[in-house]
């Protein structure tokens, strides 16, 4: 109940393996979901709306079979549900008409190139875990420890969020 | 639901039931109520079953209804009324009323909607039974009388509604929220930060005065600005000095912590600092003893900077820095616009003439306006700005306010301390109970609750031994118990600069246990010291 879930979709199974390996240190505040097409990761979209979590960060192929991940991130960004997930490209192959598209019309957030390394997508994951808490107007608190403590601080301050009481 | 919220939730409503269904001796109808009121909004703080804000805004309403004299209970429209009809008796004209409804004085109680119209004075020409008949010039027939002269509704002088409303617009609100006014603009103008940046310069690059300064800033912004929008902006600062750190320097824990040690610490300092002052400067003027901002800060800074440069040795004893220096890097430039030279201006203007209060006579809370009215009337503070102020801060202080007075104009307050025999405690028994009582309720509730619950009660006790024992100080004992409410900072929950300072991750409960134990003993034996040999000297 109320976790923020990160969500990988590739269809290499490696690629899933080496993210999971490499988001290790933020899997116990926010759990990974991974899905190997567009058509699975719908089923766990379904699945973390169930249990009344939500979706806080995607990183997403482009290249996959039957629908492409810049469509899938389209159709994101035109749900109720998932608009306000940052969307991120993890992907090797994306042209650049795709690449427009997704930054036009799915709210791309950022675009990571094949192949990363461990640090960039920690850092990625972070950071767009960490606007996803501001912009949600969520509890501060509770994600100083493992998001970016001083950003956070940040929004604290500025906007008041926490008042002597 | 959680069970602690149920528990709360039902406990109190259980209590308030309690309160009122078993005659008290020695305390009235109202008092009953009042402690109804009390009790239902001490579990409700404690447990929060619903915010406490809520709470305290739910404490005016049932005042509204129950307490005030427009309420249910001791509304005059309620009570047993009779019409007025003429008849003759002996050649005259006389009205027939129920015995009860002549006063003490013969006068009878005309009742015109849910007000007391008139009190004419009568004649009693023949009593029939429990009926008088009586004579009265400035009476019609068709007036309506109360049945009972002295029903609840006349006895109890309970308050208008008016005056438990009139809470939120108390001089010590209007303080606050022009503490806010400034605040915000502060912030919005990067004023804090700035003033971070050019104080740190000085203390150099060891961390040992690295931390004095960071310490001695957060004080100061914290004494004008409230604690936690204080320690966010510090942590700001002090996140980047821990990471530059080794993992093994025991300085990270020792940083992480002097931030909110200090913010709590110098909340202290101005009556603007933190809620509890506003507390106990309402409990103050109830009793007619106005204290101004300067002479608050000439008893507490003093009290503050001491007990700052006491914790901070602590830590660096607990918490020796392994490392010889520490970089401090604060982002962003100061802002030059015309806007934040005006936020600067009426900045300085509003707490000079804060201080400088024996110069020209006009009091805290009416400088507090300036820049309530100036910094919106200049463009400084807009709309959304205006919207971001800590309004619940406000309704929780104002609904303590509130509930204070019930608690003193009832009774309840001198029914309470009834309950113990105070004489043999002497006047720093009073404040060793207060100040002890009240550091640990506070360690575990909000300091503002805890210094609402306590207030009413040790103002009672205080006045009362103020006047049998010459050696009493009221003001200086009350400050001491506020100064110690403001010191209880053993738990993440005491405070919520503490709960920002744990959720960085780099603490343990048990350091931030230790430094607060430590601090807080030191605080509670510095109060009373400062209470009976230095504040009388000043006040």
């Amino acid at each position: 109940m109320d976790k923020i879930c990160m969500l990988c979709v590739d269809d290499e199974a490696e690629v899933l393996e080496a993210v999971e390996r490499d988001l290790s240190a933020l899997e116990d505040k926010f759990p990974l979901e991974t899905a190997s097409s567009v058509e699975e990761a719908k089923t766990v979209l379904a699945s973390i709306e169930k249990r009344g979590d939500e979706l806080g960060v995607i990183f997403c192929d482009h290249v996959m079979p039957d629908v492409t991940g810049v469509e899938f991130l389209v159709w994101m960004e035109n749900s109720e549900e998932w608009k306000k997930t940052r969307k991120t490209l993890l992907t090797g192959q994306a042209g650049q008409d795709a690449t427009v598209t997704a930054l036009n019309e799915a709210g791309l957030d950022y675009y990571i190139a094949k192949p990363w390394t461990k640090e960039k997508l920690h850092d990625v994951a972070k950071s767009q875990l960490t606007q996803y808490v501001i912009e949600t107007g969520k509890d501060p608190l509770e994600y100083m420890a493992v998001l970016d403590a001083q950003a956070l601080a940040n929004v604290m301050h500025d906007h008041g969020l926490v008042s002597d009481e | 639901m959680k069970a602690k919220k149920l528990i709360g939730l039902l406990l109190g409503m259980g209590g308030f039931a309690a309160a009122i269904a078993f005659p008290l001796e020695g305390l009235g109808l109202a008092g009953q109520l009042t402690l109804g009121i009390f009790t239902l909004a001490a579990v409700f703080w404690i447990f929060e079953p619903i915010p406490i804000f809520a709470t305290s805004m739910l404490v005016i309403l049932l005042q509204t209804m129950l307490l005030s004299s427009q309420g249910f209970i001791f509304s005059v429209g309620n009570a047993p009324k009779t019409e007025l009809a003429l008849e003759a008796y002996q050649s005259q004209e006389v009205f027939r009323v129920p015995e009860t409804a002549l006063s003490a004085e013969e006068t009878l109680i005309v009742v015109e909607g849910t007000k007391i119209a008139s009190k004419p004075k009568v004649v009693v020409v023949a009593n029939e039974g429990e009926e008088s008949l009586v004579l009265a010039d400035e009476l019609d027939a068709g007036s309506t009388v109360l049945k009972n002269a002295n029903h609840r509704s006349v006895t109890a002088g309970a308050n208008s509604y008016a005056k438990f409303y009139g809470a939120l617009s108390n001089p010590i609100i209007i303080l606050f929220l022009g503490g806010f006014a400034l605040a915000a603009s502060a912030v919005k103008f990067g004023l804090d930060r700035n003033l971070t940046r050019f104080l740190l310069k000085p203390f150099g690059y060891k961390p040992q005065s690295v931390c004095l300064g960071l310490m001695l800033c957060t004080g100061a912004l914290s004494a004008f600005m409230s604690n936690t929008a204080t320690t966010a902006m510090m942590m700001t600062v002090v996140l980047p000095i821990i990471a530059g750190l080794k993992t093994s320097d025991p300085f990270r824990k020792g940083a992480a912590l002097s931030i909110p040690v200090a913010a709590n610490i110098g909340g202290i300092a101005t009556p603007i600092g933190t809620p509890p002052n506003a507390i106990a400067l309402a409990a103050l003027k109830e009793q007619g003893i106005s204290i101004s901002f300067s002479s608050w800060m000439m008893m507490a800074a003093p009290f503050a900077i001491v007990l700052l440069l006491i914790a901070w040795k602590l830590l660096m004893i607990l918490f020796k820095p392994e490392s010889d220096e520490c970089r401090i890097e604060i982002s962003g430039k100061s802002k030059r616009s015309p806007k934040a030279f005006l936020a600067y201006a009426i900045f300085g203007v509003t707490v000079m003439l804060w201080v400088t209060e024996k110069l020209h006579g006009l009091s805290t809370s009416m400088v507090a306006f300036i820049p309530i009215a100036l910094l919106p009337a200049m463009g400084v503070l807009d709309k959304k700005d205006i919207r971001g102020f800590s309004w619940e801060v406000l309704w929780l202080v104002g609904g303590g306010i509130s509930l204070g007075i019930s608690m003193s104009d009832t009774g309840l307050a001198e029914w309470i301390i009834g309950r113990i025999e105070w004489d043999g405690f002497g006047a720093i028994g009073v404040v060793i109970v207060f100040g002890v009582v009240g550091y640990l309720v506070a360690n575990l509730i909000s300091h503002t609750v805890a210094a609402t619950m306590l207030m009413p009660l040790a103002i009672t006790v205080g006045s009362a031994i103020a006047v049998t024992s010459g050696d009493f100080n009221l003001v200086s004992s009350i400050v001491a118990i506020t100064v110690i409410v403001s010191c209880a900072m053993v738990l993440p929950i005491s405070t919520p600069p503490n709960a920002i300072a744990m959720s960085t991750g780099f603490l343990e409960t048990k350091d931030m246990a230790r430094v607060g134990i430590v601090v807080g003993l030191i605080s509670v034996v510095m109060a009373i010291g400062f209470a009976f040999f230095v504040w009388p000297l000043l006040y």
